[in-house]
């Protein structure tokens, strides 16, 4: 292991090991720190298949698809140190990295570009008001997941989930198929949060209702959960009188979203996103800071693995460029502007000194669209339409901008034509 | 047979149990609960008063302001964090400016040091997140903020080390006096004799007393505080402890800085029927939002990490109530210590002992006043983190990555004669699983270290009381 | 059989199905959609992902799947039969744990390498 290298990613999950992938070159020395004993991340727990149709054209589960990318790494020879955490990173000339682990405890490796691929967490009740006693049993559907299929290990025989995030979808399977009884699933919003598959699968499979528009009222138990009061809400979330549903559990599995790990931005001091609570970055996934890039559910949350190895493969590509034809550009960053029907865009900015080649600007609707209509604009110039079918918030979007569409170095525009 | 038995191991337990263990005594401490701090002590505002706000001429007023000059003395005894934080009392009308006045005078008979009178525009100077609209500001740079529950553990654990004993699980069932002498029976079927009793049980002081005399002159009534915790990441938002004025319901909703960068919004208050009962409501919570409008703007609730809620045991006495049973001697009632409970608690421990109970014992040659240094290993220079590293290589393993708890840390903190086997008992002793993920990342980890370390199968390990095991049973063993 | 409701899953539209007794599909945009509510109608079949022991303290758990879809109403009758399974060496990706679980032309093959310590 050397103290100085070209490129530093920062964790091994599928956006790492992608990003890795992308940006090894013979001549450049890297380094994969991750902070676990194995590689793979999340995929680890993931056991669930639906991973892989876009990238590997197959459809494999989540420790196959780790091991498809580990293999490749492998075969690289790329330097990795594992069991290591990263405590912070701060950027002199170069970047230094202050990591320990149990072999050197505390060190520091200098790195002339980082790739930031820390994945996310999971909000937990505390992040949102979920009213009433503090028992235990009540967790998120991922630690769930990570004891009942990496330690071997039920929370509980009598379950419900609050959210219908993909995770909590797939964790009502799976305590199902363990001989757990979930009795029902209940989201704040009129639609699901998970992906249409998974609410056919996961709960239609074994009748497990879904209560949309509806959100927990009072969890009941002192030191233990004894039970859950749901109600159902209006469009302005307003609990609706006499709607109150009442369900014994010993278990209530939260999957009310998940949001970027970005501690380690902390110690540098980055644009950031409120909207996607991660890094600001340009149509090349740099961050404000040169040299520094974020990618996979650490800049924004993506639905399909496939997309975050899509993502981190650019980040790989980019950084590589960076390393190896480093010369100062002037920047000249410009925002991407949308309006109220979009949650959030990736890219957030572009920098038309650095554009070369055709990007995918990323985004969320705010509701659900059967068509709609997207008009890129610069300026008073329209430079592009776009129409999409059956959009859905859970269902990230994408719009490919080619540098021929720009027409001048206006802040591009995406709007919605009202149908 | 014990000389004194302490009966609850908070906050003012343990600094009691620490002040007797300066005597050759032999005194033991009976705490219901799995694990000391557990209950007062646990959910607080963690507020060192300058001693302001209770009416001149109580208990109260003089055990804060002496209490608060105490905790100077815990932190270079026990280590303790002290967080000078100083205070801004805000008046937001007319009618409050001029109550300001009175709660000024009687500060100064209270003798608060070094209080003075802010423009709104002097104080916006200091903390630029105060509403503009705030009429006058007092300020107490007294004021300070400690960790209880490291207060109440580090207390017990150099009052263990100069002697006393702790029994956890120990529920008071019965006590009994004759002859001079107290028999106590607990729960898990002990006996206990000794000659004194001090009944520091918190919200529990009613019924404790009411075993041995039904005729006491006081009756807790429980009232509950809900609290907002934000994330470390806050820190800087304001530094120092905003209080609105007081009001008959107590001290309001206040901002209070924490010691490891957090920031509580709360308390309110509200009296309850249940003494256990610590549930968060959406009413509660939102009224610490429409109250801490009127002293803040740029609140960042986007931060909230967590929600709590702790009783307070609020007595009918309205003092607090040190004294000796006028019926039973030997019993001393510690009662009714609500709010500035933790900034008192130190004072009232030596109030009991010197002025109650009268103990003029000289102090034994082996009392050792200091406790050596917990080790954060995150907050040691590079140097000393290697020394400690060369000798225990987990201090280099991080186990919590919201807070860098490492491995060893945690281990200390299961182990060790205050150590603790819940995820919870870790959490309050090495901090891990306090931060933003709320545990996610980590709980497991904790779990697997508790089970490894106390050689317990992962689903036998509690994540608080017993009983409240994380994992049911085991997958793929057939039903 | 009674008409059954399903919501299509072959592409993100998800179209609201209906098909009856004598297979004839309504609703589906798509003639895919047809060809999944016959299916689901006559012998809806399922990848079954899940977990076995292991002999391993590092390890406990191998993550499995069914090298192709199993008929649905089998899934927890093949559950039961995993749970008796401990796998006591070391496996790579992709070697088979159960051959022709319950006597189908399905194995349950594992989606992870097991070494022991």
């Amino acid at each position: 292991m050397k103290q100085s290298y070209d490129i530093t990613i920062i964790g091994a999950g599928a956006a790492g090991l992608s990003a890795a992938l992308e940006a090894y070159d013979d001549t450049l020395d890297i380094l994969i720190i991750e902070r676990e004993k194995n590689f793979g991340g999340i995929l680890n727990q993931c056991i669930h298949n639906g991973f892989g149709l876009h990238v590997f054209k197959e459809e494999l589960t989540g420790p196959e698809y780790a091991q498809k990318l580990i293999d490749l790494v492998m075969e690289k020879q790329i330097d990795y140190l594992l069991d290591t955490t990263v405590l912070n990173i701060s950027k002199d000339e170069v970047f230094s990295i202050k990591a320990t682990n149990i072999t050197s405890g505390e060190f520091i490796i200098e790195s002339k570009s980082v790739i930031l691929t820390t994945g996310c967490y999971e909000r937990a009740r505390g992040h949102v008001d979920i009213p009433g006693d503090r028992p235990k049993g009540i967790m998120t559907a991922g630690s769930a997941q990570r004891y009942l299929n990496i330690d071997g290990y039920l929370v509980g025989k009598k379950v419900f989930i609050l959210g219908s995030g993909d995770i909590g979808l797939i964790m009502a399977r799976r305590m199902t198929l363990e001989g757990a009884t979930v009795l029902g699933v209940a989201e704040l919003m009129p639609y699901s949060n998970g992906l249409t598959r998974n609410i056919v699968q996961c709960l239609n499979d074994f009748d497990i209702p879904l209560y949309l528009s509806h959100t927990i009222k009072e969890v009941v138990g002192k030191e233990k959960l004894e039970k859950v009061i749901i109600q159902q809400v209006d469009e302005n979330r307003q609990f609706i009188e006499n709607t109150e549903k009442t369900f014994e559990v010993d278990t209530l599995l939260l999957s009310i979203g998940l949001i970027p790990d970005v501690k380690l931005f902390e110690s540098l001091s980055i644009d950031t996103d409120p909207l996607t609570k991660s890094a600001l970055v340009n149509q090349k996934l740099e961050t404000s800071v040169k040299g520094l890039y974020a990618c996979g559910n650490a800049l924004h949350v993506h639905d399909l693995v496939d997309d975050v190895t899509i993502e981190s493969r650019k980040a790989g590509k980019y950084a590589k460029a960076y390393v190896i034809n480093q010369k100062d550009i002037d920047k000249k960053q410009v925002p991407i502007r949308f309006d109220h029907h979009i949650r959030y865009v990736v890219p957030q900015v572009v920098d038309y000194h650095l554009i070369d080649e055709p990007f995918d600007v990323l985004f969320r609707a705010t509701q659900k669209h059967d068509v709609l209509k997207l008009v890129i604009k610069q300026g008073d110039q329209v430079i592009r339409k776009k129409t999409l079918k059956y959009v859905v918030p859970a269902e990230m979007q994408k719009v490919q901008i080619k540098p021929e569409d720009l027409i001048n170095d206006l802040p591009i525009e995406i709007m919605v034509e009202e149908v | 047979m014990y000389d004194f038995t302490i009966i609850g191991a908070g906050i003012v337990g343990s600094l009691i149990a620490r002040e007797l263990s300066k005597y050759d005594l032999k005194v033991c401490v009976l705490e219901k609960e799995n694990d000391v701090a557990n209950v007062q002590t646990r959910a607080n505002s963690a507020i060192v008063h300058s001693g302001h706000d209770p009416k001149h001429g109580t208990l109260k007023a003089r055990l804060s302001v002496e209490g608060n000059k105490l905790y100077e003395d815990l932190e270079k005894e026990l280590h303790i964090s002290l967080l000078r934080t100083g205070a801004f009392v805000c008046a937001k009308d007319k009618d409050e400016v001029n109550d300001m006045k009175k709660l000024y005078e009687n500060a100064l008979l209270n003798q608060v040091k070094d209080m003075e009178f802010l423009s709104i525009e002097e104080a916006r100077v200091l903390e630029p997140n105060l509403n503009p609209s705030i009429k006058k500001v007092l300020s107490l740079p007294t004021t300070k903020v400690c960790f209880p529950w490291e207060v109440a553990f580090f207390a017990l654990e150099n009052a263990i080390k100069n002697g006393v004993e702790l029994h956890r699980n120990a529920l008071v069932t019965e006590i009994t006096h004759t002859n001079h002498m107290f028999t106590i029976k607990t729960k898990d079927n002990q006996t206990y004799q000794t000659k004194h009793v001090i009944n520091a049980a918190g919200v529990y002081t009613d019924e404790i007393a009411t075993l041995i005399n039904p005729n006491i002159p006081y009756q807790i009534k429980p009232r509950k505080g809900e609290y907002y915790v934000l994330d470390k990441s806050v820190k800087g938002y304001m530094e120092h402890v905003i209080y609105p004025m007081p009001s008959k319901k107590g001290k309001g909703v206040l901002i209070t800085p924490q010691v490891h960068g957090n920031i509580l919004l709360g308390p309110t208050s509200e009296w309850v029927s249940d003494k256990d009962d610590i549930s968060t409501s959406l009413k509660g919570l939102h009224y610490i939002k429409e109250h801490i409008k009127d002293m803040a703007i740029n609140v960042p609730y986007h931060l909230i990490i967590r929600q709590f809620a702790g009783v307070r045991s609020t007595s009918t006495y309205e003092d607090f109530y040190i004294q000796e049973d006028d019926a039973v001697k030997g019993f001393y009632h510690v009662a009714g210590v609500d709010s500035p409970g933790i900034t008192a608690a130190p004072a009232i421990a030596k109030y009991l002992v010197d002025e109650v109970i009268k103990l003029s014992l000289p102090v034994k040659h082996t009392f050792n006043p200091i406790l050596q240094k917990k080790i954060v290993y995150k907050d040691l220079s590079k140097q000393e983190k290697d020394e400690l590293h060369q000798d225990k290589p987990l201090y280099g393993r991080i186990i919590c990555k919201c807070e860098d708890i490492t491995e060893q840390e945690i281990i200390d903190a299961i182990h060790g004669p205050l150590g603790s086997d819940t995820i919870k008992g870790v959490k309050k002793r090495a901090r891990a699983g306090s931060g933003l993920c709320q545990g996610g990342y980590c709980e497991s980890l904790v779990l697997r270290i508790i089970a490894r370390e106390t050689h317990k199968p992962l689903h036998e390990v509690n994540y608080d009381q017993k009983e409240t095991q994380i994992l049911d049973k085991e997958s793929k063993v057939g039903s | 059989m009674k008409d059954k409701q399903l919501i299509c899953i072959m592409c993100p539209v998800g179209c609201h199905l209906t098909i009856n007794e004598d297979l004839v599909v309504d609703g589906n945009k798509c003639p895919r959609g047809k060809v999944y509510a016959t299916e689901e109608m006559i012998c809806p079949k399922r990848i079954l992902t899940t977990t076995v022991k292991t002999d391993s303290k590092d390890f406990p758990r191998l993550s499995v799947k069914t090298n192709k879809p199993i008929e649905k109403t089998l899934l927890f009758e093949a559950l039961e039969k995993l749970n008796h399974i401990t796998v006591k060496k070391n496996v790579k990706i992709g070697d088979v744990i159960v051959k022709h679980i319950l006597n189908t032309d399905v194995d349950i093959i594992a989606t992870k390498s097991l070494v022991r310590e």
